[in-house]
């Protein structure tokens, strides 16, 4: 499973790294921003996205619209301190797989993959 | 529950004080696997935060305003020993990622249940050294909220007007 992972902190990116390695996945290309995800998902094969919300240059929200554009059935989960319903209903719309709100615990970060990884495995 | 708008400005700030409280408690329980206990709320006399590290979050909408993680060097250290196991004895890009991200789950996580302001939150900031001086909106009396935990003391200084 080739995953693309986008968040502008380090830091996290390293915490779900080694999330996806607990779960037996070691193919992750990261991205800093909306851009640099943007231009990696163009010119490779991913199979799943998990993207940040806010970030400089392109914003998960906006990354989420370019992806969509290209790829109605890839799964998107957002990782976001972006908690509010309307927050969520706008990424909804905009065609999000699934949500999980900053901060969350080892377990529930495990969890939410799992689901998707055992789906697309 | 009163409109942003008949609050006045020290009113405002008060109404994130108990959101921020526990914001800081579940983001350091879940992150760092600690948990801060609050040991003082003031408002601040001057614009110099507690402590030599500055994470700076702007919030904008309903209301208008900035929040500051404030930690010392030996805290900003432990935040990244916590967060991904990474020691280091040096302020370096590592611990300023870490608290940055620390700073913004607190911050998410108060106005999630400040839904009502419909507010957004910059990318945080960084400011380091002591003596350094953080600004907030123009008649705001900003507070300080102190918290002791295992990797040590810190505070969550705050000042919000509404718009």
């Amino acid at each position: 499973m080739k995953v693309l992972l986008v968040d502008d902190s380090g830091t996290m990116r390293t915490i779900q790294k080694r999330c996806l390695s607990k779960l037996g996945i070691e193919d992750v290309t990261e991205a800093e921003d909306g851009v640099q995800a943007l231009e990696l998902f163009v010119a490779a094969n991913f199979d799943i996205v998990l993207s940040d919300w806010n970030m400089p240059n392109m914003d998960g929200l906006q990354l989420l619209k370019e992806i969509r554009q290209r790829n109605k059935d890839i799964p998107v989960i957002m990782i976001t301190t972006e908690a509010e319903r309307a927050r969520v209903v706008t990424a909804i719309q905009a065609g999000v797989s699934d949500y999980l709100v900053k901060p969350f615990t080892p377990d529930s970060l495990k969890s939410k993959l799992e689901r998707w990884v055992t789906s697309n495995a | 529950m009163p409109s942003s708008s008949t609050l006045g400005k020290s009113e405002l700030t008060a109404e994130f004080v108990n959101p921020i409280i526990s914001s800081t408690i579940s983001v350091f329980e879940m992150m760092l696997g600690c948990t801060p206990k609050r040991t003082g709320l003031s408002l601040k006399q001057d614009l110099i935060p507690q402590h030599e590290l500055s994470a700076v979050i702007g919030i904008s909408g309903r209301a208008a305003g900035t929040l500051v993680l404030s930690l010392s060097k030996s805290v900003g250290i432990g935040v990244l020993d916590r967060m991904v196991g990474i020691t280091t004895t040096e302020i370096n890009d590592e611990v300023c990622d870490a608290v940055c991200e620390l700073a913004n789950m607190i911050a998410g996580s108060a106005k999630a249940q400040l839904e009502h302001l419909e507010a957004s939150i910059s990318i945080p900031n960084i400011i380091t050294g002591k003596g350094h001086t953080v600004h907030y909106p123009s008649n705001v009396s900003p507070i300080c909220i102190a918290f002791d935990s295992e990797i040590g003391t810190f505070s969550i200084e705050a000042g919000f007007s509404d718009r």
